[in-house]
């Protein structure tokens, strides 16, 4: 083995080895050491963060601190299956930093369901590690490794509240629906692979840019059917409400978050690297889905009495959203795409947080009308859950504005209007629901008992920390937008 | 620029102060804050007349800050500070402090002093801003200011039902107007190019043969625009047509009535035009619109005076009649005569409103002149300030010795028209001479038709009234001295400034009059209307002297030797008395053409414009759409993982389809 | 055309046992047919000189897999027929989605010799294969550690997994129950245990 496959896959391996390493010693250990166990997969996960982005400059002396923006295009491992470019860093990140931020709030929720286990954070590092595999796959094989490594773990940690009838039935749900997608995506890739003899990505690439034959298109068709059941786009979103609802909070957060994010990642890179010839073909069962993710997730949304199963059309939504970066299909499309997700992961992951806070006695408070009275009772968790909602429903000056405002200037740019017509309109349909939990807040009285004062550190800091960066976006955005376009310019055909 | 300053912003300073902090300051220092503010500002005024007019020291001209800055359109906030301009300054102030002070005796019951207060000084604040103006802009400010504070103190009594729909009435009659104004501002910023007054005075002689074309017609520019400036005046001046709001304008406290609605802020029209003159006299057509309306004005609200019973309301249509004067003299290019008129107006105006006052407090809120009469007796001061206030409106003195206010003022006016009717404006100057005389006769007339009814004869109300009649505290009586002076010597000692030897001197560059060659040789050659004025016959000043005595002498024949005589005359005349006696039905007509249809056209856009389709297809519509879908999209979330399953399966073979046939 | 014969023979039973699996009324007779199915399956792994993954799949897949289904049907005990309601509703939607879906993929599928390209690279496969001149077995583990490396430890990773999620799912950690532990049994010695005390009459613990 080469010495470069080492370096290129350094923080996976990393990541890997911890995550073996806390398994041996949450087994020996036992459920007491949970917290412990979690402390140290979230200071795994930093710690790899921080390795993907300061390695190249151990690796490769000669060029002077490069940081995430400015790694070489391509640095390839395992023949040439992974790939570590600009944009598979820059969703690392934000991947590694959903997942730690995910165990931090799992931490009051499983100790008072009797859900103090070390495999909790083993699992969500492994399934990070598939998240990040899955990024940088640059093979059909190592695509579906990657994603079956993460959906695993997912299926596992859905159903991971194993007492409670719902989680088991949204585990089961999950896996038997993804399975069905591994079939799909299976036959996709078995369709590629035999119309073009190749798995790998710069093969397929340079086979397809010409005229493609059907099978080919079928088997994009496929592919995409699969990528869109992960990311949970219209008309393979039917899962979401239901596991969403189901799965214990924490672990909704990291659905909503991480899986989601990766997913889209891998989207993209399949589309735009191996099946950049099939655009003509990609970008109608792309704005086909946009869109109907777009209306789905915004009318179904205004029904629900459920925040988590309202989070789930919204994060339906959100999708259609970034789906309209991705049909844009050029450069400014997946930098908006990638600013879209990096905005709307901080967003979600600080909704939850504040999901995470509302117990009553105890009891977790899931129900929109829970939340009547909070102003009074928890003005702080208010005017957090305030800036959250706002930003989903893209008002400015807070950050979701932002997402939405590149999402929709790409598309007009590129000549797509309608479809940023259309999701403008939608978004004013969302923002109902998200305004009606800020109306339910401060000007519904309580009905029932105030929920109980919040309680863990680690909520404070994650809500707080997601509130504040919603607020200031405004005033240093540049840092996510250069990296973003340093990411989807990686991942452009060069010259 | 200190007394500049002083003269503007104290009154604000007041209104702040106790608008803010009136609650916890009490009655007492409210009272004591704005008097004393509108009293410094009014020494100051003082000062700077005697700088600016009197001693011939230079314009005061002040940028404070800038306003807007838009492209090539920049406004200041700024003050302009000329002889008309000081002018103004002495009579808005002066009248202000006094009635500021007539106030605390007036208002003492009330509950709400600072707010009253407060309002007032806050007027007084937006008139200063009018007219010490260098722009349009900030003019219409101060306009609007002046509107509102108008609103807010007619409505003063909110809890009074008429005080409610007066207020709203005054308001949107002056939106009209205002409208006007506005187009006229519009209208200016294109022709000249700046709402600047120096700019454009500075363009407007070589704008006075240009035209645009508007609906295929070829429309004198300038022409247009003072004629849209003038229905702005015509707003808050209340000239026939837009005038329906100033009688009502009435329900508001009496000392409202005598600052707002007769000294000053209904005289802004006239100082607008005043102040616009190097635009107008380029504009003669506007200007023999003006003089028109005017002199209707004068009449019509003359004869209406002739018949009401309300004693604030005639007073009120003797305000709009003096007002039709004012206009008239600037339709004749006499603007001199008619500030002079405006200047002597204010004392004698504000003296008779707030002698009413007095009547109107003695008698416990009484108003109604049949329901009065006798009570000379029992206030005395009172009644001799309405004999002074009477005369000077009619005009009464004898010649080459001394006259009243009012003498000076309505002869130089009727003087001015009769000589425009000589010279330039033949086919108006004459007629308005006329119609003024047949104003002068009437207002003679229902002055003393009031002083008789409400101070002579038989108490004709309730024995109790009679009883507590009494005359008013010296806060009251006081502040009636200086305008009780003003109403007798102002006219003696402003003619020579005003129109007289030393006019030119008195305004310089304030006021623009186009001289004239008079069509028939004459031995003056060229002149002014005013200069044309001094020189036409005797008789054509005493005229109205006579006729006023004459008007007097009937009301005496009428109301104290022959009491019968005045319904045997209405019922005599019939229909023609019921028409002036109802105000010539302007009420009615507006009513029926634009009221009624307003509200028709409202109702039916509201339920079938708005309530039927904008919500029905609009915001209801779409709503319901969307929870209808939304129930529709929930509903597709059954629970069983089949029907997920096979959801996907039908999304799959959906695209598979799309691709085999249709791409 | 003896090779076809085979083939196709084994092909028929293949779908055919595909198809009763999912008809089947019994669920145990549903998991047989499964097992049938694998055996055909396989034999057109060995017709493909894949006897590797052939006996791969009847070890791991028939041995294993299959009859661990078949243990787990029996024990549980499902009644499949309320499981089947609503599926006549269903059914005809059903079918003609699936059979849209077949034609489709059928025709496709028949277009396939057609596309020379890709048959080229896959025969140059077929080729190296062969000029290798080593067994199956032996080609499929020096990919699987040289080309294929990196999956194939991904999918230990995946394993492990599954290994835990099993283990998280379903072990239970009874605390009532009483283990025997033998090192702690000998290691009891009377003074730690034991507590003599003197009691007077009459005062002793009720």
């Amino acid at each position: 083995m080469n010495v470069e496959n080492i370096y290129a896959t350094f923080p996976e391996l990393f990541l890997a080895s911890c995550a073996l390493m806390l398994l041996l010693f949450g087994v020996k250990r036992g459920n007491d050491a949970t917290l412990f166990t979690g402390l140290i997969a979230v200071v795994v996960c930093l710690a790899a963060g921080v390795l993907l982005i300061k390695l190249p400059s151990f690796v490769e002396p000669g060029q002077a601190q490069l940081g995430v923006s400015a790694l070489c295009h391509g640095c390839k491992a395992f023949g040439g299956m992974f790939i570590n470019d600009a944009f598979a860093q820059f969703v690392k990140v934000l991947l590694l930093l959903a997942s730690a931020i995910a165990i931090m709030l799992s931490w009051g929720y499983m100790e008072r369901h009797g859900l103090e286990r070390p495999e909790y954070p083993a699992l969500i590092l492994f399934a990070t590690l598939g998240m990040m595999l899955m990024v940088s796959a640059n093979d059909l094989l190592a695509l579906y490794m990657g994603l079956e490594l993460q959906s695993l773990a997912l299926y596992v940690l859905a159903s991971f509240r194993r007492d409670h009838v719902r989680s088991s039935e949204a585990g089961l749900k999950y896996f038997v629906l993804g399975s069905l997608s591994s079939g799909m995506l299976l036959y996709g890739i078995s369709l590629l692979y035999g119309y073009t003899g190749s798995t790998g990505f710069e093969a397929l690439a340079h086979v397809l840019a010409g005229e493609p034959p059907i099978g080919v298109v079928l088997g994009l068709v496929f592919v995409c059917a699969a990528m869109a059941f992960k990311v949970s786009a219209v008309p393979f979103h039917m899962w979401t409400p239901d596991v969403y609802e189901g799965a214990p909070t924490p672990v909704t957060a990291f659905f909503a978050a991480g899986p989601k994010l990766a997913a889209l990642a891998l989207f993209v890179r399949v589309l735009l690297q191996p099946l950049a010839g099939l655009e003509h073909q990609w970008v109608q069962v792309v704005v086909f889905m946009a869109v109907a993710s777009m209306l789905l997730g915004s009318f179904a949304g205004l029904a629900q009495s459920n925040i988590k199963r309202l989070m789930a059309y919204s994060s339906i939504a959100n999708v259609g959203y970034a789906l309209v970066g991705m049909a844009v299909a050029n450069e400014a499309g997946v930098q908006a795409l990638l600013v879209y997700l990096s905005i709307y992961l901080v967003n979600t992951l600080g909704v939850f947080g504040v999901i995470l806070c509302l117990r009553r006695e105890g009891v977790m408070a899931e129900k929109i009308a829970d939340l009547a009275g909070l102003s009074k009772s928890h003005p702080l968790l208010a005017v957090a859950m305030g800036i959250f909602m706002f930003s989903l429903a893209g008002v400015p000056p807070l950050a979701g504005f932002f997402g939405k405002y590149f999402v929709f200037l790409a598309a007009v740019q590129a000549g797509m209007l309608p479809l940023a017509i259309i999701g403008v309109l939608t978004s004013c349909v969302a923002a109902y629901y998200y305004l009606r939990i800020i109306k339910v807040m401060y000007f519904d009285d309580a009905t029932e008992a105030a929920v109980d004062p919040v309680p863990e550190f680690s909520l404070r800091i994650v809500t707080g920390g997601a509130a504040l960066l919603m607020l200031l976006f405004v005033f240093m955005p540049t840092p996510v937008i250069d990296s973003a376009l340093a990411a989807a310019h990686s991942l452009m055909p060069q010259g | 620029m200190l007394l500049d300053l002083a003269a503007v912003f104290l009154p604000l300073l007041g209104a702040l102060v106790v608008g803010l902090f009136g609650r916890s300051l009490g009655d007492r220092a409210s009272q004591l804050v704005t008097c004393a503010g509108v009293l410094a500002a009014a020494v100051a005024s003082v000062l700077i007349f005697h700088d600016v007019a009197l001693s011939g020291g230079d314009t005061h001209a002040w940028v404070l800050a800038n306003w807007i800055t838009s492209g090539d359109f920049k406004v200041n906030w700024g003050l302009k500070i000329d002889t008309l301009t000081a002018v103004m300054l002495v009579v808005v102030n002066g009248v202000s402090a006094m009635v500021h002070i007539y106030s605390i005796g007036y208002m003492s019951h009330d509950k709400g002093v600072p707010r009253f207060m407060a309002y007032l000084s806050l007027f007084t604040f937006f008139m200063l801003m009018l007219v010490t103006s260098d722009n349009l802009l900030q003019m219409f400010f101060g306009w609007e200011g002046v509107g509102l504070s108008s609103y807010l103190l007619i409505n003063f009594w909110y809890e009074k039902a008429s005080a409610n729909s007066a207020s709203i009435k005054a308001f949107l009659v002056n939106r009209v107007g205002d409208f006007g104004f506005m187009l006229g501002i519009f209208g200016c910023y294109l022709a000249f190019g700046s709402v600047q007054f120096d700019v454009m005075f500075q363009k407007a002689p070589d704008l006075m043969q240009s035209s645009f074309s508007f609906l295929g017609a070829s429309v004198p520019t300038l022409t247009t625009l003072c004629l849209l400036l003038f229905v702005g005046a015509m707003g808050k001046s209340a000239q026939l047509g837009l005038h329906t709001w100033l009688p009502d304008a009435m329900e508001g406290p009496t000392p409202v009535s005598a600052l707002i609605h007769a000294a000053t802020m209904v005289t802004a029209g006239v100082f607008m035009v005043a102040r616009l003159s190097p635009v107008f006299e380029f504009a003669p057509d506007a200007l023999a619109v003006v003089a028109v309306v005017g002199a209707l004005t004068a009449i019509v609200a003359a004869s209406i005076g002739l018949t009401q019973f309300d004693i604030k309301r005639v007073i009120a249509y003797s305000t709009m009649s003096q007002l039709g004067y004012m206009f008239f003299a600037l339709g004749m290019s006499a603007y001199p005569a008619a500030v002079f008129h405006l200047m002597t107006h204010a004392f004698f105006k504000s003296l008779l409103f707030l002698g009413a006052g007095s009547v109107i407090h003695a008698l416990s809120g009484e108003q109604d002149m049949r329901k009065m009469g006798g009570i000379w007796r029992k206030i005395p001061f009172t009644y001799a300030y309405m004999w002074i206030g009477s005369l000077a409106l009619a005009g009464i003195g004898i010649p080459g010795v001394m006259g009243m206010a009012g003498f000076y003022s309505k002869d130089i006016i009727l003087e001015s028209a009769f000589a425009a009717g000589m010279t330039h404006h033949q086919a108006f100057g004459v007629t308005a001479y006329v119609l003024g005389l047949i104003a002068a006769f009437m207002t003679a007339f229902y002055s003393w038709r009031l002083l008789l009814l409400t101070f002579h004869g038989t108490f004709r109300g309730d024995h109790h009234t009679l009883e507590h009649a009494h005359e008013a505290p010296w806060s009251m009586l006081g502040p009636l001295v200086p305008l009780a002076l003003g109403a007798i010597l102002a006219g003696k000692f402003g003619y020579d400034l005003f129109v007289g030897e030393a006019m030119a001197e008195f305004w310089r560059d304030s006021i623009l009059t186009l001289s004239y060659f008079p069509p028939r040789e004459t031995h003056l050659g060229v002149g002014t209307t005013i200069q044309f004025a001094h020189h036409v016959s005797d008789w054509v000043g005493l005229l109205p002297l006579v006729v006023a005595l004459a008007g007097i002498f009937m009301a005496y024949v009428f109301y104290v030797w022959a009491p019968s005589l005045p319904g045997k005359c209405a019922r005599g005349l019939g229909a023609l008395y019921r028409l002036v006696f109802n105000k010539y039905y302007f009420d009615e007509l507006y009513n029926a053409v634009f009221v009624r249809t307003a509200q028709r056209v409202g109702k039916a856009l509201w339920t079938t414009g708005d309530d039927a389709i904008i919500d029905g297809y609009g915001p209801n519509g779409v709503a319901a759409l969307a929870v209808r879908l939304s129930q529709r999209a929930s509903a597709l979330e059954t629970g069983y993982v089949y029907h997920y399953a096979f959801a996907m399966v039908i999304g799959l073979a959906g695209f598979v389809t799309w691709f085999w046939f249709w791409a | 055309m003896l090779a076809s014969l085979i083939f196709y023979l084994f092909a028929t039973v293949l779908v055919a046992s595909a198809v009763m699996v999912v008809t089947a009324r019994n669920p145990v007779h549903a998991v047989l047919f499964l097992i049938l199915c694998f055996f055909n399956a396989s034999g057109l792994f060995v017709l493909m000189g894949a006897e590797f993954l052939a006996f791969i799949l009847m070890i791991v897949y028939v041995g294993a897999v299959a009859v661990l289904f078949l243990f787990v049907v029996m024990l549980l005990n499902i009644d499949f027929k309320s499981m089947r309601q609503g599926l006549r509703r269903q059914l005809p939607l059903g079918l003609g989605v699936g059979a849209l879906l077949l034609v489709e993929l059928a025709v496709m599928a028949l277009h396939w010799s057609s596309d020379s390209q890709a048959f080229s690279a896959l025969s140059t496969v077929e080729m190296v294969n062969q000029a290798t001149n080593v067994d199956s077995t032996r080609a499929l583990g020096r990919l699987l550690y040289t080309d294929y490396f990196y999956p194939f430890q991904v999918a230990g990773l995946i394993l492990l997994v599954a290994m835990i999620g099993a283990i998280v799912l379903t072990l239970r950690d009874r605390k009532r129950v009483k283990r025997q532990n033998a090192a702690e049994q000998m290691d009891r010695r009377p003074e730690d245990v034991v507590e003599i005390r003197k009691v007077k009459s009459g005062e002793g613990a009720l």
